[in-house]
């Protein structure tokens, strides 16, 4: 029982990392219906930074994240503007095409500055732990980035439902020409979402680098990880994404244990092409043309 | 018509030359560059047929390409199984596996069947990294000594030397390109094709569609599978990252992308762009190009850092490519050559 708790409570807590990797995702797709294969390098572009950060200027992971956010959004805003705005109508498969070579840019970039070496962030508390009772104890970076992620969910859904340009997002991403003929900037709209997109990836790149190996090959995981996640959740849906981050989160943590972990990513994979097969539209069930 | 005359004499020239190269050059490295090429060829022409041709973008290739490599390896490794008999075991295999992956992935479109094939992919990686007893995980299978080909008691090789494998590299390139010739003046070309633009309404046409997907998967697969055999033939060495890795189905796809889809020529075309250009950085060939020509010194710093990093720069080079294509000439090199070809007529005149 406590091994099942314990694998059940670290899944949630990763969870909350992939949902923000998952959001990121969906945004992108829902603005601009524009998959983005190089999310996963986004996101260790992230890491880097914050090894950067960590290893030159000192500053904590965790507090790094007030500084990597802002500087993602800017790259996210550039890689739109400067090239997939350039394909917004061409067939889907270009745009695929065209983020696959982003990341492979981005990945090979970052291997000839920093080598292929894995590099790990030791931080004081990169293997503490906290003791709930009944033999269950939780990692301290884990649950800090859990709380983190929580909160930029928060304030992502005030934004996106409260905000006047959020909520002019959400209008350009359900009905594009609709938005622009009342007056939306749609153009504009794409390069935040790009930049959201960007960020929230960089953010979650942040808060697993005290807890994950740091190389310039690790965007390829992450990327398809995302794409499970927002399947599972139905493209385009944010809630649905966080969901499907925690699941996926739980899936793998499960069978990790009770399986064995050479084996947790072929049961994750396994079970998005189940999705894919049964219910295409996600779990959230919202089917969108 | 005397087009297509001249067009067969050149056609016939040029394999005569590619048929006697092996008699006139030795060195094993110009070799091993021709048999690079003839094996990006064939990788390119057979994603062709099912990207290029009935537009299913497959980024999981490496999947049929790690199992044809695999299977004969594993066969000839540990049951002794000679590599010409293993191949056709590898065929078989990897058409059960296509039609699994086409039944479950071809219900889906777009960027769903982009995603779902680089699943079934990862699946077969992940798999060969775990099933140690099968595969040897992520430690490969190391297998070199291939016994000698003989029809009765006469050797016809013993695969001593580069030249059966350029020949065999030949004929899998002639092979494929040849397939493609095929499928392009066949019905089942037009199906292809007629799929490719508008699945919809080659459906209301009565072409079964899921039926003609899997036809062209199953022919792509089979092709990438033989040349996956003879690249962990000729190497001599197989592991999960280099034959079933991510990288491997962007690779394939890109000569085709490169060179331009759906043509005959295209991955050709983009085989002699990327093998030289990945080859020159590998070996450093261009470090030494710039310290030859004066334009850099070389322990320099600067020297020194394109030394020591350019040879693993070649996937960089890949992503630049792929992305400058898709901006400026999304129809590859081939529909960036007809576009200049009129131009050029028109000024003639």
């Amino acid at each position: 029982m406590a091994v099942f708790l314990q694998s059940l409570i670290s899944g949630i807590l990763i969870g909350g990392v992939y949902a923000l990797i998952g959001i990121g995702l969906t945004l992108i797709f829902g603005v601009m219906r524009v998959v983005n294969f190089a999310h996963g390098d986004i996101m260790m572009v992230g890491m880097y930074l914050t090894y950067l950060l960590f290893t030159l200027l000192g500053v904590d992971p965790f507090v790094s994240v007030l500084i990597s956010f802002p500087l993602m959004f800017f790259f996210g805003g550039f890689l739109q503007k400067v090239f997939i705005n350039r394909v917004l109508n061409a067939v889907a498969q270009n745009q695929i095409l065209l983020t696959i070579g982003l990341g492979l840019i981005m990945s090979n970039t970052v291997m000839l500055i920093f080598t292929s070496d894995y590099k790990i962030l030791t931080t004081s508390y990169s293997s503490s732990t906290i003791q709930v009772g009944g033999g269950v104890s939780i990692s301290t970076p884990l649950l800090i980035s859990f709380l983190i992620t929580a909160a930029i969910t928060a304030v992502l859904g005030w934004f996106l439902l409260k905000t006047d340009t959020g909520q002019a997002i959400r209008a350009t991403a359900q009905d594009r020409e609709a938005a622009q003929l009342m007056g939306i900037n749609v153009s504009r709209m794409s390069v935040i979402a790009f930049g959201l997109g960007a960020a929230l990836a960089g953010t979650a790149g942040a808060l697993i680098s005290p807890t994950y190996y740091i190389f310039p090959q690790v965007g390829g995981t992450f990327t398809l990880k995302a794409f499970v996640i927002t399947v599972l959740g139905g493209m385009g849906s944010v809630v649905g994404a966080t969901l499907g981050g925690i699941l996926i989160g739980v899936t793998e943590s499960m069978s990790a244990v009770y399986i064995s972990s050479g084996w947790k990513d072929v049961v994750v994979f396994v079970l998005f092409l189940l999705v894919l097969l049964f219910k295409p539209s996600g779990l959230m069930g919202k089917s969108r043309t | 018509m005397t087009k297509t005359i001249l067009k067969a004499v050149v056609g016939l020239i040029l394999l005569a030359a590619l048929l006697v190269v092996p008699r006139y050059v030795e060195s094993p490295y110009a070799l091993h560059m021709m048999i690079l090429l003839f094996l990006s060829v064939s990788q390119g022409q057979s994603w062709n047929i099912l990207g290029g041709y009935a537009g299913q973008y497959s980024v999981g290739h490496a999947a049929y390409f790690g199992v044809g490599a695999y299977t004969t390896m594993m066969l000839m490794h540990s049951k002794q199984v000679v590599p010409w008999v293993g191949v056709w075991v590898g065929v078989a295999i990897v058409i059960v596996v296509a039609l699994v992956i086409g039944s479950i992935c071809f219900r889906l479109r777009g960027p769903y069947f982009v995603l779902a094939s680089i699943a079934v992919a990862e699946i077969m990686r992940l798999s060969a990294i775990n099933l140690t007893t099968l595969t040897n995980g992520a430690e490969g299978i190391l297998a070199t000594e291939i016994p000698a080909f003989k029809i009765g008691e006469r050797v016809i090789t013993d695969f001593l030397t580069k030249v059966p494998f350029y020949y065999i590299g030949l004929f899998l390139a002639l092979l494929t390109i040849g397939i493609t010739y095929w499928v392009q003046h066949s019905k089942l070309g037009y199906y292809f094709q007629a799929i490719r633009e508008d699945q919809d309404a080659a459906h209301s046409l009565g072409i079964h569609i899921t039926i003609y997907k899997n036809i062209g998967l199953v022919i792509s697969a089979v092709l990438t599978s033989l040349a996956g055999a003879f690249y962990g033939i000729y190497v001599g060495f197989v592991d999960p990252p280099t034959v079933l890795g991510l990288d491997v189905s962007v690779q394939i796809m890109l000569i085709c992308i490169i060179g331009g889809m759906g043509t005959i020529w295209g991955p050709v075309l983009g085989s002699l762009l990327l093998v030289p250009l990945s080859e020159a950085l590998r070996s450093n060939m261009i470090t030494e190009g710039l310290v030859k020509v004066g334009l850099v010194s070389a322990d320099s710093r600067v020297g020194l850092f394109l030394k020591e990093n350019l040879a693993h720069a070649h996937v960089l080079l890949y992503g630049i490519l792929v992305v400058l294509v898709i901006l400026f000439m999304p129809e590859g090199l081939m529909g960036f050559l007809k576009k200049l070809a009129p131009r050029r007529n028109r000024e003639a005149v």
